[in-house]
């Protein structure tokens, strides 16, 4: 631990104490994430081994960078990559709209990081705002793979325990615990409307059932016609039927045309129907996308 | 400690091998009789506090508190716990006797009185299984605190009026077992292509065009939702036949097995125990069936038995080439087998066994402070990548991309797990071996030879699979030996298709 100084305490992961850190020799600043390691108790934490390892793998500028892995007999001390602010902080400190170049950038960004993901086996399972680091560059990067998991082909049954109730998508809200990568889909559109309303939550439910309600009222109420399989989900349960009145155009009015349709294809109930991270990156939203963005490769 | 098991054993344990391997359990109700024993006897029941990642989520995530992740944890009820429930009532009803017939051991620690408790708790456990299977009584919510395997049984009734039937291939993947009661059949193991069509994909597409669009978002689309690789002529594609399906995510399912495969090269294990003083090919043997014994016991998914055998290889591999007072001694091998699988049941288990139960089935060998101290000693010496590319899921790919029967899987899986005890075939990388056992196996069956479609989507020619086929098949042919049975015990069962009475082949058959 000699080899950093701590500066300050920055939160809580999901499974440890993170601080905010230099490294004596080169004063790189970095993100110290503390695991205990209690002798009673069951070891390195699942989260925590999951998170490691998927992390070492996954080297992408659109994903934290973990650095290194430190370990003593009574923790371990992962060593990030130190980003200024998550993008709920940067909602809290905008004054007035954001800019729409700056929103799509960031979106593009996000999907850019989650098409990584999937299509290297890894559901990141847990995206909301303050789980997207934004640095000074106006870089976006995906954190806290505490939930994250590696898929099997064809996808086994998970926890349907997951995602923040916020952005978690209706086939999971239904109990369903056979979902794969559209999990992380849905999430980002829910991010994306929130970005496009200067950091305005799009559902943000009080429970299961409100939050439902919350979706499909925008929505319309799913059946079994633009659903099949819907009722059959474990914990289906009818709910009142709205029609799709409401349009994106009034959820989300500064968006472009194109940018409400790909909000649409993201939030789709039906999770055969969502579109993929990679295909939403191919959608003339982006078309005009600052091509500094986009070539940005890894 | 008395190996209680092995000194059991009439034939063909070696002397020098006492001591190495003690089996505290060996049979899946003593295991669920000792985790609730854990409960009722050794009053650990507040054991998984706070590093059940979900449960941290609740407790400690400050910003949505109370509201995330709050569903209701009854909603358990899916194919594959139904199917833990048939099986794990089969398997106690049948085992039952025998746990009574365990005689109170004259060993230290108060031993005798645990048997006793076990036997009683597992008696009990049966009757509310029993209970819950004759009225189908309301589901019961378990709580975390009253985790571990036990957890499964009072779930079980959950499962009957509510599975799940909104995936077809969940429906057909049953049917492909003609109704058998399979644990180890994951859930959407049908091979047949999925019924959803391309035509959903496209109303959506279309409804969504009329709403709001101009014609360069329809054109670009269109262009989209074609697969990326393309099939050669010839060869079925199987992800374009399943590009609906979203649990198959065809989407990715080629870059990510392109990607497993280039990993392992990450990844290589040679000829180790050359290097090492004391531990030999048959005590790694005796390991690895017993890692089989525990996945059977624990009802752990493939993977992580796979993935622990794996851990055991790169954790010898790589520690034997350190000074030698750094190498394992054999008295630690079972306990590098069970920090191996602790590791990989955290890694890929739902809910994994807790530390408790590693260090039961090590019939109290070792400590628990011993057993953290190795995990952590694995994590390090693997450097924390447990991304290891699998046989077990290269081998599941294959067969379905060239639409291989349950019963023909089943077989191939035989081979690539009688293989695991092999230390011979331990160098071969793991997208081969699956090649070779699917061809092994398809041989076996008489079903032909190796396609286009299978070279395509293993992107190997028999030509390079053949040799690795023929040291499996002589595998099969060894002897059996009574101290490693389990797998070929396992897979006579009628729930494997008994694939391991299917007579074995010549070479020559092979190489024809």
């Amino acid at each position: 631990m000699q080899k950093y100084e701590k500066l300050e305490k920055i939160g809580e992961g999901t499974y440890g104490t993170v601080f905010k850190a230099k490294n004596k020799e080169t004063h790189e600043i970095v993100a110290l994430k503390r695991v205990r390691l209690d002798d009673d108790d069951e070891g390195v934490p699942s989260s925590a081994l999951r998170e490691i390892c998927l992390l070492k793998e996954l080297k992408h500028k659109n994903i934290v960078r973990l650095y290194d892995v430190l370990h003593s007999e009574k923790k371990l001390t992962l060593v990030f990559e130190h980003c200024d602010q998550d993008l709920k902080k940067y909602f809290d400190s905008l004054n007035g709209e954001i800019d729409l170049d700056v929103v799509k950038s960031f979106m593009y960004q996000l999907l850019r990081g989650l098409a990584f993901c999937h299509s290297h086996n890894v559901l990141h399972r847990d995206l909301k705002p303050q789980n997207l680091l934004i640095n000074k560059n106006g870089e976006l990067k995906l954190a806290d793979f505490g939930l994250a998991r590696a898929f099997g082909i064809p996808v086994k049954c998970y926890s349907a325990e997951v995602v923040t109730l916020w952005y978690r998508p209706p086939d999971v809200l239904f109990g369903a615990k056979l979902y794969t990568t559209s999990i992380d889909m849905w999430s980002a559109g829910c991010i994306f409307a929130e970005l496009a309303n200067s950091g305005r939550p799009l559902f943000p439910g009080s429970d299961v059932d409100d939050q439902l309600k919350r979706i499909f009222k925008l929505l319309g109420t799913p059946n079994e016609d633009t659903w099949p399989g819907v009722t059959q989900l474990p914990d289906y349960k009818p709910l009142p039927v709205y029609q799709p009145s409401l349009g994106l155009a009034q959820v989300v009015p500064r968006l472009p045309a194109r940018g409400r349709d790909l909000l649409a294809r993201l939030l789709t109930c039906n999770p055969a129907l969502r579109m993929p991270a990679d295909d939403a990156m191919a959608h003339a939203y982006f078309h005009d996308l600052n091509p500094s963005v986009k070539n940005d490769r890894c | 400690m008395a190996p209680t098991r092995l000194a059991a054993k009439p034939i063909g344990v070696n002397e020098n091998l006492n001591g190495i391997l003690t089996h505290g359990i060996t049979t899946r109700s003593k295991q669920l009789a000792s985790l609730k024993g854990h409960k009722d006897g050794l009053k650990v029941p507040n054991k998984r506090k706070a590093d059940s990642p979900l449960k941290d989520m609740t407790a400690k995530r400050a910003a949505f508190g109370d509201i995330t992740n709050a569903i209701n944890k009854s909603c358990a009820n899916n194919d594959k716990d139904k199917i833990l429930a048939a099986k794990k009532v089969t398997v106690e009803s049948k085992i039952l006797p025998t746990l009574k017939s365990v005689k109170p051991q004259p060993i230290l620690n108060g031993k005798t009185s645990k048997t006793k408790t076990l036997h009683r708790v597992a008696t009990n456990a049966f009757e509310s299984v029993q209970k819950h299977f004759t009225k189908d009584t309301a589901k019961p919510v378990s709580t975390r605190a009253q985790n571990g395997i036990l957890k499964n049984i009072d779930r079980k009734p959950a499962g009957k009026e509510n599975q799940n039937h909104s995936q077809t291939s969940v429906k057909s993947a049953r049917s492909d077992v003609s109704g058998e009661p399979s644990l180890y059949t994951t859930a959407l193991e049908n091979i047949s292509p999925s019924d959803s069509t391309k035509e959903e994909y496209k109303s959506i597409s279309e409804q969504l065009d009329k709403v709001n669009l101009d014609d360069t978002i329809n054109r670009s689309l269109d262009v989209e939702t074609e697969t990326p690789h393309k099939a050669p002529s010839g060869v079925v594609d199987f992800d374009q036949e399943n590009w609906n399906d979203p649990f198959q995510v065809s989407h990715y399912a080629m870059d990510i097995f392109n990607y497993l495969k280039s990993r392992e090269r990450l990844f290589p294990i040679d000829d180790y125990l050359q290097r090492m003083n004391g531990i030999t090919s048959w005590m790694r043997a005796l390991l690895v069936d017993w890692m089989v014994e525990v996945q059977e016991s624990f009802e752990l998914n493939h993977e992580t038995l796979y993935l622990a055998v794996k851990l055991v290889d790169l954790f010898l591999a790589r520690s034997s080439k350190q000074p030698e007072r750094d190498h394992l001694t054999k008295e630690e091998l079972q306990l590098l087998g069970a920090a191996a699988l602790f590791i990989a049941s955290k890694f890929d288990e739902r809910i994994p066994p807790l530390v408790d139960d590693f260090l039961y089935i090590c019939d109290g060998a070792y400590t628990l402070s011993q057993l953290l101290k190795m995990e952590m000693n694995i994590l390090r010496v693997v450097d924390f990548d447990l991304g290891v590319p699998l046989s077990y899921r290269f081998l599941r790919r294959y067969a379905r991309c060239a639409r291989v029967s349950m019963p023909t899987l089943t077989l191939a899986r035989f081979v690539l797990e009688q293989c695991l005890l092999d230390y011979a075939l331990v160098p071969h990388s793991d997208s081969k071996m699956a090649a070779a056992a699917l061809y092994l196996a398809l041989r076996m069956k008489s079903l032909g030879t190796w396609t286009p479609t299978l070279t395509y989507y293993t992107g190997y020619t028999l030509q390079e699979i053949l040799p690795i086929a023929l040291a499996q098949n002589a595998t099969l042919h060894k002897k059996p030996k009574s101290a490693i049975s389990t797998v070929r015990n396992k897979y006579s069962h009628t729930i494997f298709f008994e694939v391991a009475k299917v007579p074995l082949v010549e070479d020559s058959v092979l190489s024809s």
